[in-house]
């Protein structure tokens, strides 16, 4: 118990409180801009929750996630604010989750091109592959728990595939920019990452839009959800589809923009933080005998 | 009763060089010691370190001994430190809690976290707002203040802990002529109320000229010069330690290099 | 260090801040536990006549309290959604056979209508619910409150310097935006051309936010934000005898509509 305790508390240093407010206002103001400015069928509301989860830990992740919504949804006035958001909370909180583990496992350090770590990504990279496709089958194989209505199996299969397959696409256009251009394999990490992070975030947030919100949040997916409508999906498949093929572009966009971020602040910044060490290259500077050298 | 920092070196987490060399300084209270020098010499660590937030809270290993009143800095926990030494940064809109809704409630936002009772944060904010001379901002929106009047807001927020020394780190660096004056007259009138020792870190001389008592001059780490402010800010040596002598000694070179007499009433017209 | 002099020892006004005005005054404890009831009867309650009882409840409430323009604004923001709700509902429900009319290859069907209606119900009731709270409490109030019942320092920093951030980041994402479009980014247009403006806007914005983290966090801590125990409270939100009968009877009311549907009386 006391460790449980004391794993909490670490988590929360004033470094980290302070960060807090900052992300959750990163949250909302960059995805107010995208959802009201930008038009783009992407959220973009998560890159202060993955900041926080990688570079804090799981629970201040979490939390960042679910009081950006909160507060997004409820004490911010519109235009700004709308209370559409607020139910999504719980799929903030598993994003920032996640994030945590992912920045534990130290997977949002730049590792440039070194032959290990290519072959490792590699590895990865095909790992990432099938898990995705075990999800996917999995996800669109699941019997309809809302409604009963005409499922037409092998059209829905074939959309669906399409729509997948522009996913993967986006992924390894990026992994390939990453590694061929910047020589930056860490990249592949951090994008995987997100990946999984999307589509764990489609499945939890399927259920709550259509529960909700009939399947409706006011935002330009909407228009993606009715496509899947009219091809005779049930409310609650067209959702799952919609948030598949958004949130896992959305997460792999993010996670590689935090990982970007990470990769471009000073040392010193993110040594500070509790999972910080994770998430810089290269071992941790020891501490040469002190000497009275001159700084040059 | 005196901040003393004996042949500290320091080194921040992670860094392979020292920031600090080796450094020996005395601040007693109601001294008031300005620190120059040029960029990376070392003028913010100094204050990180004197204050104690240097290694407590910002990591880094430190050599040496700096001591507050006695106690070594390391053992302190930061809110003790904060109650012993005071420290301001640059940015006043960095330094607001960004909680609270008037002036009067920031500068009360020190004492509250202390958990003092509420008659006695009352006091004490009264006090720090009367101490600084901003009472009539009082009622003001913290978000909604120039840049001047930010810091001095900031400087009441932490007297409000009743430190008995202050570090300030460039305060006046972001200010306008009028912000600069301001902070300057609040600073004079606090060590005047609180008998506060004061160390602060400025690039611009005149100020020092005007409110300092000694002037350390920091180069890369170490101390090149120290001494009592008027000849040392006259020190020929500055030029080349990179700090920009006070406008009054600027004149008097120029006057008489060009060989007119030179007189203190020149130097009292440019006061 | 000298004395301090005779002082003003009292606690200024514009820090005491009692709100008035009915609902207004109540405790915001209260106020979230009404709200909490109200919501979770807008989702129990079957049908649409439900949601629509609580929307009304709501309307009633705000109205007394004067705070029905700010309900209005917002049910005005929502209409959108509405719109969408009811209009991908009535044409694409699936499964549904009782069309009204036949407009070509669209059918709207009445079933579509009926659960659009439903939907919205249900999303107006909610919505309108929590506004009121916002629309009736003061953030600094509602976070005094829930310190007073233990909600600790930094939770309560957290939320509160979120909410004033929100508009400081906002007006530099603004001051970005502007000055990325006179340097001719494209905010209409076709997807890649959009796509691709999306970093130059988010890296400044985040990049000026997270400088500012070492050296906010160096304030709090110079301002003793650390220091063990509990945080001094300047303000106490009011808190009644019928704010407290009002919580019960809200917790009541919770436990009975759970226990209703659970128990399936609900349906």
């Amino acid at each position: 118990m006391e460790l449980l305790g004391r794993w909490v508390s670490r988590q929360f240093t004033t470094r980290v409180i302070v960060m807090m407010p900052v992300a959750i206002a990163i949250n909302i103001v960059l995805g107010a801009s995208v959802q009201q400015g930008l038009k783009l069928p992407i959220y973009l509301d998560s890159i202060g929750t993955i900041l926080v989860g990688v570079l804090a830990g799981p629970l201040p992740g979490a939390l960042t996630g679910i009081l950006s919504n909160l507060i997004w949804g409820y004490l911010i006035p519109a235009p700004i604010g709308s209370s559409t958001i607020a139910p999504f909370a719980i799929t903030a909180g598993v994003i920032g989750l996640l994030a945590g583990l992912w920045g534990q496992l130290g997977l949002f350090r730049p590792r440039h091109g070194r032959v290990f770590s290519v072959a490792g990504a590699v590895v990865a990279v095909v790992l990432v592959g099938a898990l995705a496709l075990y999800t996917y089958s999995r996800a669109y194989a699941s019997p309809e728990q809302f409604a009963a209505n005409t499922f037409n199996s092998s059209d829905a299969f074939d959309q669906s595939r399409i729509f997948f397959a522009l996913v993967m696409i986006a992924y390894f256009t990026l992994v390939a920019w990453a590694i061929f251009l910047r020589r930056e394999v860490g990249a592949v990490y951090a994008i995987g990452a997100g990946l999984v992070t999307g589509i764990a975030a489609a499945v939890v947030s399927a259920p709550i839009s259509a529960g909700v919100l009939g399947g409706v949040t006011g935002g330009s997916t909407d228009a993606i959800v009715a496509a899947f409508r009219t091809g005779g999906d049930s409310l609650y498949q067209s959702t799952l589809k919609q948030g598949l093929l958004s949130d896992p572009m959305d997460k792999m966009i993010t996670s590689f923009v935090v990982f970007f971020i990470i990769g471009s602040l000073s040392r010193r910044f993110v040594a500070r933080f509790p999972n910080g060490e994770k998430a810089i290259e290269g071992a941790p500077e020891h501490e040469p005998e002190p000497a009275p050298e001159s700084a040059s | 009763m005196a901040i003393e920092l004996s042949t500290v070196r320091y080194r921040y987490a992670g860094a392979s060089v020292l920031a600090l060399q080796s450094i020996d300084l005395r601040l007693e209270p109601g001294q008031v010691v300005g620190v120059v020098g040029a960029n990376e010499a070392g003028k913010s660590t100094l204050c990180l370190v004197a204050s104690g937030f240097a290694p407590r809270v910002v990591g880094g290993r430190l050599e040496g001994s700096a001591q507050i009143d006695g106690v070594e800095t390391t053992a302190l926990r930061p809110h003790e430190l904060a109650q012993r030494c005071g420290l301001l940064f640059q940015n006043a809109a960095t330094q607001l809690s960004t909680t609270t809704a008037s002036v009067f409630e920031e500068v009360s936002f020190g004492p509250c976290n202390l958990g003092l009772p509420v008659p006695e944060v009352v006091e004490r904010a009264w006090w720090a707002l009367r101490a600084v001379g901003i009472e009539e901002l009082a009622a003001r929106d913290p978000a909604r203040l120039s840049g001047g009047e930010g810091q001095l807001v900031a400087l009441a927020s932490v007297l409000a802990l009743r430190p008995r020394y202050l570090i300030l780190d460039e305060p006046t660096s972001e200010l306008d002529p009028a912000g600069t004056r301001l902070v300057a007259d609040a600073l004079v009138r606090v060590v005047a109320e609180t008998g506060a020792g004061i160390l602060i870190v400025e690039h611009k001389t005149d100020v020092l000229e005007r409110i300092a008592d000694r002037v350390v001059v920091l180069e890369r780490g170490a101390v090149a010069l120290a001494g009592e402010a008027a000849p040392t800010l006259a020190d020929p040596r500055l030029a080349e330690l990179g700090v920009e002598p006070p406008a009054r000694v600027r004149l008097e070179r120029g006057v008489r290099a060009s060989g007119v007499p030179w007189s203190d009433r020149l130097a009292e017209a440019v006061r | 260090m000298t004395e301090p002099g005779t002082a003003a020892t009292r606690l200024p006004d514009y820090v005491v801040r009692r709100p008035a005005g009915f609902y207004r005054s109540a405790n915001p404890g209260t106020k979230l536990a009404v709200a909490a009831v109200e919501v979770v009867a807008a989702f129990l309650l079957p049908g649409w006549l439900g949601p629509a009882v609580v929307l009304a409840a709501v309307l009633a409430t705000a109205a007394i309290a004067r705070r029905l323009r700010g309900l209005a604004t917002i049910g005005l923001a929502a209409s959108p959604l509405i719109g969408s709700i009811l209009l991908i509902n009535l044409f694409l429900l699936p499964g549904a056979s009782d069309p009204i009319a036949r407009l070509g290859p669209l059918a709207p069907t009445w079933s579509g209508l009926w659960f659009g209606f439903e939907t919205t119900a249900r999303l107006l009731a909610f919505s309108s619910a929590v506004a009121l709270v916002y629309l009736t409490t003061a953030v600094d109030d509602l976070l005094a409150d829930l310190s007073r019942r233990g909600l600790g320092r930094r939770a309560t920093f957290v939320v509160g310097a979120a909410v004033q951030m929100v508009p400081l980041t906002m007006a530099r994402a603004g001051e970005i935006l502007d000055a990325q479009r006179a340097r001719g980014m494209d905010t209409e247009g076709r997807f890649w051309r959009r796509a691709r403006g999306v970093l130059p806007l988010a890296a400044p914005v985040v990049f000026g936010a997270l400088t500012e983290v070492e050296e906010r966090s160096m304030a709090l801590e110079a301002r003793a934000f650390s220091a063990p125990g509990r945080q001094t409270l300047l303000r106490i939100p009011a808190d009644s005898p019928a704010d407290r009968a009002l919580r019960w009877a809200a917790l009541l009311a919770l436990a009975a509509l759970i226990g209703l549907r659970v128990s399936g009386r609900l349906g």
